[in-house]
């Protein structure tokens, strides 16, 4: 009954988003009434309440193990504990689907009331936000909907969650992620909206610009969980494949880079509106592609959704609706955009818009990536992919050409040009620094990879020039901006620690009986397995091996383990890792073999906690820069 | 009038030349870094250069894996024809008889050599090329 219910409130939420539309486009586009926009505003709101019920009766269906609901009997077990209970609803396409109109619904009921009460663009991003929610909304009752029922009698015992997913990483991941990806929609129907309007005197940067802000903080704390987690978890010892799914992911997380950038430009010295308006709808364009890539099943990758044309159709459709709207009013606008102000060459804008054409560079890659395999399948008929290679050497000239923008415009004024004077004067101690370290790194290792060191120099020449500015700042006083120091180290630590691991990090495969101690080499003088046995817990069987290493001089214990899921038969390795402060010891199980011995997998990762950290320093730049915005 | 042309032209030129540039960059690094997909007849078919790296895709054949130290030999099957496969490491979890396969790696001398095993996050995972196949079997 409370499934109906629940089912019933959301199909009443799109039949009143569509009341709303047609209320405002058919009878009264025109001649707008006093009491329209509060009407819909009231419509939209309890549209959006209705969704919010909804989905807390689908999550008490999921707590009190109602098997009776396809999708719960399929994603859910009665063993499972609560909590996983709740996130197995983000577990697969229909709930997932659900959540991410939960979380749409969500940031347009916060924007829309944060606006003023009659704010000239109130009514068209509303109405943008409706047809976008009506969209997805229908997409979900229509092809995906997750409150069917087994008829006549459920089942007495749900299929599972998939065991990977029974992490909680994975649990907030998706949350993370979706909260980043629809977060942009603002931006995007507030733009749509103005440019619609056509009064180009009206401010609009100050009114998306914190919500795109806290949306990307979302984005970015979703792809590193994504990351963390297939790191420790799918025991493959990498934390990014360039996977097509994960390349949807980063491609909005690039653009979202470039608008927040191209909005401090705009908002500093009055340059690129058009072109940050553009980035603007470019984002949630991306995010909607996303959606497409991932749940088409048009891209065979370890991510997607199961395979349904209809579904694929209809996503392909309605994202290229939407986003061609927005660009095509776009386009009928440009030319009453053009900014009066042209962008003086030397200034800090001038080195951030190149950063911005080169953010759009590496989209564009990513892009042609993701869909030349499908462009070559339809044409020739022959299967491709694109792999790490591809990836790295397009990003390898990219991120040197940033980095050197990057250490530039440290020094560089708004409105100002630099002369090259200045120019080689803060170019010149990181350049020297950066290269003289690059050097020891490639004296101290032996080892050579082009494209590591252009990483490793891009990195050290954005480090270098802040560690400048800091010095600068603690001993002359001079002025520096925190939110965005610590954003850029953050980036160029990521670029330089990355590098560093690929070219450090190496792996052993050993075959070694019960007992048995191995010699690995200079840094793994020994390495014993001691034990395993079989342990018994609540929803799988655990075989566990105990394994001490002597590593560096010091002794590690370590317990890698294989895991056998009851109900789906599934097998998971869990690796053990051990970390320090500069190296991960990952160790994985693999299998036995006739002889009684197991083989067993040692990787050395180095680095690996400070690509998390990187990470969380740029969240922490935008955090620091949203609140002192908030102060000043 | 004729000058402002000129100019305009050069700048078109210009854009022309440096896009035309940066779209030859990309594709030429597409096609050096491409893996082309083959099932095993396709393989067995088509003449495959030792140093050309290749996706090859199919079903475990049952009975067919031997482990040895941390090798790993078995043979690989799209029902027609078979191939024999060597892999030096621990195998994915879902790596099994019976079972899709994906794998990256050269054909030396009548033997694959798989660099990376891909095993999908589902059981019942196929490669779309031979769920076709078998179909017709």
């Amino acid at each position: 009954m409370i499934g109906e219910i629940a089912h019933f409130l959301s199909l009443s939420a799109a039949v009143l988003l569509i009341l709303i539309l047609i209320f405002n486009v058919f009878f009264s586009f025109n001649k707008i009434h006093s009491n329209q926009l509060t009407l819909s505003l009231r419509l939209f709101n309890q549209a959006c309440f209705l969704v919010f019920i909804s989905f807390g009766m689908y999550i008490y269906l999921a707590i009190s193990d109602d098997f009776s609901i396809v999708y719960i009997a399929n994603h859910s077990n009665s063993q499972l504990p609560v909590f996983y209970k709740v996130t197995s609803i983000w577990s697969a396409h229909e709930g997932s689907m659900f959540l991410w109109i939960v979380f749409l619904t969500g940031w347009s009921i916060l924007f829309l009331n944060s606006l003023n009460k009659n704010h000239p663009l109130k009514r068209l991003t509303l109405l943008m936000l409706s047809l976008i929610i009506l969209g997805f909304m229908l997409f979900l009752l229509i092809t995906s909907n997750p409150f069917e029922r087994i008829l006549p009698f459920g089942v007495i015992e749900g299929a599972d969650i998939n065991p990977i997913l029974q992490d909680p990483a994975l649990a907030i991941h998706p949350p993370m992620l979706y909260l980043g990806y629809v977060g942009f929609v603002i931006a995007f129907s507030y733009i749509t909206a103005y440019l619609f309007n056509g009064d180009f005197e009206l401010q609009w940067e100050q009114d998306i610009k914190n919500w795109s802000f806290v949306a990307w903080i979302f984005l970015t704390i979703g792809i590193t969980l994504g990351s963390w987690w297939a790191y420790y978890e799918l025991g493959w010892g990498g934390y990014w494949f360039w996977d097509p799914v994960e390349n949807v992911a980063l491609m909005p997380w690039l653009a979202s880079t470039a608008f927040m950038h191209s909005l401090f430009a705009s908002s500093k010295s009055n340059v690129l509106k058009a072109w940050t308006m553009f980035l603007g709808i470019l984002i949630f364009s991306l995010s909607l592609f996303g959606a497409f890539i991932v749940r088409s099943g048009i891209i065979d990758s370890v991510h997607s959704f199961a395979n349904d044309p209809e579904r694929g159709l209809y996503l392909l459709g309605f994202s290229g609706f939407i986003s061609l709207l927005a660009m095509g009013i776009f386009a009928y606008r440009i030319p009453s955009l053009n900014s009066s102000k042209l962008v003086v060459i030397g200034s800090k804008e001038s080195f951030l818009s190149m950063n911005n054409i080169l953010m759009i560079t590496s989209i564009f890659s990513i892009f042609l990536g993701v869909t030349y395999p499908l462009i070559i399948e339809s044409i020739s008929g022959d299967k491709v992919s694109i792999g790490p290679p591809y990836y790295n050497t397009i990003f390898a000239p990219i991120i040197l050409i940033a980095s050197i923008f990057i250490m530039i415009s440290v020094d560089a004024a708004w409105q100002r040009s630099m002369s090259l004077r200045n120019i080689s004067l803060t170019a010149a101690i990181p350049s020297v620094f950066s290269l003289i370290i690059t050097y020891v790194v490639w004296y101290a290792t032996g080892i050579f990879s082009i494209l590591a060191y252009i990483g490793i120099f891009s990195g050290l020449l954005i480090l270098t020039s802040y560690f400048v500015r800091v010095i600068n700042n603690l001993f002359n006083n001079r002025f520096i901006n925190k939110g965005s120091a610590i954003a850029h180290i953050g980036l160029g630590l990521l670029f330089f620690v990355v590098s560093m691991n690929s070219i450090l990090s190496y792996e052993k495969n050993l075959n070694i009986s019960l007992d048995q101690t191995v010699a690995v080499d200079e840094s793994v003088t020994a390495f014993s397995f001691d034990d395993i046995k079989v342990i018994k817990a609540s929803n799988h069987d655990i075989i566990s091996a105990e394994v001490s290493i002597r590593q560096d001089g010091k002794n590690v214990l370590l317990n890698p383990q294989k895991r056998k899921y009851i109900t789906r038969g599934q097998i998971t390795s869990e690796s053990a890792i051990q970390a320090t402060i500069l190296k991960d010891t990952y160790l994985t199980i693999g299998d036995q073999l006739e002889n009684g011995s197991w083989t067993f997998s040692l990787k050395i990762n180095y680095f690996i906690k400070w690509i998390w950290i990187s990470s969380a320093l740029m969240v922490l730049g935008m955090l620091i820069t949203i609140f002192k915005q908030k102060t000043s | 009038m004729l000058q402002v042309r000129k100019n305009r032209l050069w700048k078109i030129f210009t854009i022309f030349l440096v896009s035309s540039g940066g779209v030859f960059l990309i594709l030429f690094s597409l096609n050096s870094t491409l893996d082309l997909f083959y099932t095993p007849s396709e393989m067995l078919e088509a003449d495959i250069k030792p140093e050309y790296r290749i996706k090859l895709g199919g079903m475990v054949k049952n009975g067919s894996i031997k482990r040895k130290g941390t090798a790993t030999n078995f043979l690989v099957t799209d029902f027609v024809k078979e191939v024999p496969v060597t892999f030096n490491g621990v195998t994915p979890d879902l790596f099994k008889e019976d079972s899709g396969v994906v794998m990256l790696g050269y054909y030396l001398d009548g033997i694959f050599k798989a660099e990376e095993i891909f095993a999908k996050h589902d059981e019942n995972y196929m490669p779309p090329e031979l769920s076709f196949e078998e179909e017709k079997i």
